[in-house]
């Protein structure tokens, strides 16, 4: 039967929502009246500068910004930022509903993966952590997990970079210190990239920075944003905002601090760079009252970052929210349901940049083993969040006319297929209870052990195509940076 | 000071909950055309004579002397004869759960051979005082709304019976609404008697049900006889059913989602048409199990993405039509409570609380619905209270929006003495079993996993929560019709 179907609205994903366009309004309003009347506090003179010339008002370190600047940057943040990983082999769109997962930054613990005890992230881990995201499938960008503990304690932001881009062709979102070791780091990519040409023509990397919460940004964090903007490199630049504690208990007042604390980096960044890529968003939570821990497995977590990232879509900003993080202190089902939870929201929600997957005991414990686990989470909510194809083949009347009631649909072409695009876990058991028991009884946590250490063991990454020249540069970069630190620690010392 | 004016904010449109849809209405729509083109192309079978005349005697068209293929407009006027709403409501009438649109509960489920036996870490049959032992913790448990078996009782006097004596192990540990299986319609009489002696009468239980039925149909659009026997009581009775289809992908369905989607609303709208021609106005909750098999094709999975999938799909169908859904919820391929049992349970719990499934059955399920486990039971309650939090959605008003208390605090300020986050902190989720502590506080603590704590509160409602007593006369008379049915069915 020929059909000529009109009037369609298909949904090609599923679609999730928490904010209404007037809810969301109201929160945009609420942040231009908060950077209007109450403003932040800026401690940095060249940017104070800069507002001011362009007509914020500036009063010692507060700042007040009038709309029209914000909006202004609104204007000018680009729609559509590519990152090219310094192979060549992978290009990674910062765009609307572009969804990425991937690792977080800077915890000072790590649980080793093979003794599976707690201890101190040393320089190895780095390239580990790089190479174990390379290999899973559903990681799409690369953070280490750790602040290194075995080099010049000034330089842990250098060494790190340094480890994971020869072992991983993701974007990595990086993190430095101050402006000079932000300047190490940048030169290292522009070496990996061939140039500083191929860099401008495509960056390698992701920059991340904090202000901090409620309204403020230090020196340093402005420092680095600036330096970013200069060199046109892509970067984030989003507070942790703790609910309760440094923001409103509330969510909607969370929203307009978390909104207007990036909106500064924004503003300050297009200022000097119009054009220049700026990822909003952050860590939404809030403060678990009867532990005062900032709690990165609570629901509010997800409900925050998913409602933020429409804050972001409806401003026209990238995203960088949070998931697969979880406040249990060792792998066990806590640290699933809020790893599974907070995946499925932030999937849902299509942010850009999902970070914190690896994450225990909020965010002072990174874990290899957690990071596997969501992976696989990860892939579960995918299959959910796709949505349904809807079209006459996959209908299958014909199918289902032809099988007749009770009938049998084993090995015909259709479900041959179908059954191939059906997902197939890698770490969920199915088996009937015979065939696991006859296999030693393993639960998840044994099989993501067993994972985890199969990749460490036998995943090279790509760090044999990194040329020889390179590895070079490297290490020059790296020997002018201890030198100009101990410079530095010896002045001090004086 | 400045003196506020009337703040007037107009022409204002809120979420009041998060939202969440996987089809468009269209979308839905091609979905429902064809299932009805399967119902009038290919239809149904079924065997049972009194159903087989209720068909002939209708427009549908009846051959090779068991087939019924149904004219769509007798298919939308059953759909119109269904109750938009209905009711569970418990023994002492408290506890009832609201069966309408977007309204959600969630219960325990669902006839398990095995149960998981925490004393030993071994799988055993399940028995008797397991399932009184669920009825209690469901009692307890504040984000379960209804009662369904957690085993198939192996020790029951008569194995032809054990339905009744499921049903009272549950009716006396629990005052939340249940939901039973039925061995035929015998069995669904005598659970009917039982309920009408507690609700006071049969014309009560009609306004209030204390219980729906549950029935599985395993082969797609073919209605056996054991399964007619029980509708055509249940209908009579106006006991509400919850009908739940179930095929494999690749097997018995379609292996393609909008396929199996198809057959699942076929088999559904079906049923709906036989209730209508028994009697219009049976309140039924449509509901399926459409999953993958595992490689050794020995098991249906109850983790799978794609049963989450199609669980959400078909609430939003029955949503459309007017109808009531059900699904499976909070269950897992798994043999014990750990990751994956964690993982799959939220997936489940997650995608039907967005889509509005009415009954969210089969939590605490194990590996593919063969297992009980009362750990994974306690562990949902935490996970529905948490995916709960996060369908509630945002607030924006002008108390939380907070701006002028921000400016008061202002940049580099602090909250955590401010009144207004006394006033507010306590609409966040508070944790059970979960920890929050810090690496210290948790090693002084023992190093406790979350196992290790969810076990003890297992005990601790087990020897500590004392469900109210059932009133003893009404007891007696319910144990006289199941030894009746005991002794009849020897």
């Amino acid at each position: 039967m020929m059909s000529t179907r009109t009037n369609q609205k298909v949904n090609q994903t599923a679609q999730f929502s928490i904010l209404s366009e007037d809810q969301k309004q109201r929160i945009f309003e609420g942040m231009i009246a908060t950077l209007r009347d109450t403003g932040v506090h800026l401690h940095h003179e060249k940017a104070r500068e800069l507002l001011k010339e362009n007509g914020a008002i500036v009063d010692g370190v507060s700042v007040r910004i009038p709309q029209n600047l914000v909006l202004d940057a609104l204007a000018t943040v680009p729609p559509v930022t590519v990152v090219q990983s310094w192979d060549g082999t992978r290009k990674t769109l910062i765009e609307k509903n572009q969804v990425l997962f991937g690792p977080g930054p800077t915890p000072p613990n790590f649980t080793d993966p093979h003794t599976l005890e707690r201890r101190k992230y040393v320089r190895a881990d780095a390239a580990m952590v790089a190479r174990i995201c390379e290999a899973l499938p559903n990681i799409g960008f690369v953070q280490s997990l750790g602040t290194i503990s075995d080099v010049t304690v000034s330089l842990a932001d250098v060494y790190e970079f340094a480890e994971m881009v020869q072992n991983t062709t993701k974007p990595i979102l990086s993190w430095s210190y101050t402006r000079d070791t932000c300047s190490d780091i940048h030169r290292i990519a522009v070496a990996m990239a061939g140039g500083e040409d191929a860099f401008k023509q495509c960056p390698n990397y992701v920059f991340y920075g904090e202000p901090i919460s409620p309204l403020l940004s230090d020196f340093h964090a402005m420092d680095k944003a600036m330096y970013c903007a200069e060199h046109g490199i892509p970067q984030v630049y989003t507070p942790c905002c703790i609910g309760g504690a440094t923001v409103p208990a509330t969510h909607a007042g969370q929203l307009v601090c978390a909104l207007s604390e990036s909106m500064l980096g924004v503003v300050v960044a297009q200022l000097i760079n119009p054009g220049t890529c700026v990822i909003m968003g952050g860590v939404q939570s809030i403060m678990d009252m009867q532990y005062s821990v900032y709690a990165y497995g609570a629901p509010e977590l997800s409900l925050l970052s998913a409602a933020l990232t429409e804050m972001a879509r409806y401003v026209g900003l990238p995203m960088f929210s949070t998931a697969g993080c979880t406040d249990t202190k060792i792998l066990d089902p806590q640290g699933a349901i809020e790893a599974a939870t907070s995946v499925h929201s932030a999937m849902l929600s299509g942010a850009n940049f999902i970070h914190d997957v690896g994450y225990f005991e909020s965010g002072m414990t990174g874990s290899v083993l957690q990071l596997v686990m969501a992976d696989e989470q990860i892939g579960m909510s995918h299959v959910v969040a796709r949505g349904i194809e809807i079209n006459e083949e996959t209908l299958a009347i014909e199918e289902i006319c032809s099988a007749g009631p009770g009938g049998n649909y084993f090995d015909s072409e259709h479900t041959k297929k179908f059954t191939a695009s059906l997902w197939q876990p890698t770490l969920m058991d199915r088996q009937s209870y015979e065939n696991w028991a006859s296999q030693g009884k393993k639960t998840m946590k044994d099989r993501v052990i067993e994972k985890t250490r199969d990749i460490i063991a036998n995943f090279e990454g790509p760090i044999a195509k990194v040329p020889q020249d390179t590895k070079k540069e490297i290490e020059d970069i790296l020997q002018a940076a201890e030198i100009r630190e101990a410079k530095k620690a010896e002045a001090e010392n004086k | 000071m400045l003196e506020k004016t009337m703040l007037i904010k107009m022409n204002q449109q809120a979420y009041g909950t998060t939202r969440f849809q996987i089809l468009t209405e269209d979308q839905i729509q091609q979905i429902y055309f064809a299932a009805l083109d399967v119902l009038e192309i290919s239809g149904a079978r079924i065997f049972h004579e009194n159903a087989l005349q209720l068909f002939t005697q209708s427009d549908a068209v009846v051959s090779d002397s068991n087939r019924i293929r149904i004219p769509t407009a007798m298919v939308e006027q059953a759909i119109g004869s269904c109750p938009s709403k209905s009711n569970l409501t418990g023994r002492n009438g408290r506890r009832s759960i609201k069966l309408q649109k977007n309204e959600v509960a969630f219960g325990s489920g669902a006839d398990a051979s095995f149960v998981y036996d925490r004393k030993s870490g071994e799988r055993r049959k399940a028995a008797l005082a397991d399932v009184e032992a669920a009825a209690k913790i469901v009692d307890y448990l504040p984000r379960l709304d209804f009662c369904m078996s957690h085993g198939l009782v192996s020790d029951a006097p008569n194995a032809k019976t054990y339905d009744r004596h499921q049903f009272l192990a549950m009716v006396e540990n629990c005052t939340k609404p249940l939901v039973v299986t039925s061995v035929d319609a015998n069995g669904l009489k005598d659970q009917w008697e039982m309920a009408c002696l507690i609700r006071g009468g049969e014309k009560e239980f009609r306004l209030s049900p204390l219980f729906a039925t549950f029935i599985r149909s395993d082969s797609p659009l073919t209605i056996n006889n054991e399964t007619a026997d029980k509708l055509l009581f249940a209908t009579e009775k106006s006991i509400p059913v919850v009908y739940t289809p179930c095929s494999i992908m690749g097997v018995s369905a379609p292996a393609s989602i909008a396929g199996v989607l198809v057959q699942t609303l076929a088999d559904a709208l079906f049923t709906v048409v036989l209730c209508c021609l028994k009697k219009p106005g049976m309140p039924l909750l449509l509901g399926g199990i459409q999953s993958v098999c595992a490689h050794d094709k020995e098991t249906v999975s109850y983790g799978s993405p794609e049963l989450h999938l199609t669980s959400a799909a078909m609430t939003e169908i029955y949503k459309w039509l007017g109808l009531l859904s059900s699904s499976p919820g909070g269950c897992s391929d798994a043999k014990v409570v750990d990751e994956q049992a964690a993982s799959e349970s939220v997936m489940s719990i997650y995608n039907n609380l967005m889509a509005g499934t009415n009954l969210i059955h089969q939590v605490g399920c194990l590996e593919g619905g063969l297992t009980g486990s009362l750990s994974s039971l306690v562990m949902c309650d935490e996970i529905i209270g948490m995916v709960r939090q996060i369908a509630k959605g945002i607030h924006v008003t002008d108390d939380t929006l907070a701006l002028d208390i921000l400016k008061g605090v202002g940049p580099g300020g602090e909250f955590l003495s401010h009144d207004h986050t006394f006033d507010h902190w306590k609409e966040w989720f508070r944790p059970t079993i979960i920890d929050r502590s810090n690496f210290e506080i948790w090693s002084n603590a023992g190093s406790k996993t979350y196992n290790d704590r969810l076990e003890p509160e297992v005990d601790r409602i087990l020897e500590s929560h004392a469900p109210e007593p059932l009133d003893e006369n009404i007891v007696q008379e319910m144990k006289k019709i199941i030894n009746l049915a005991d002794n009849k069915e020897v």
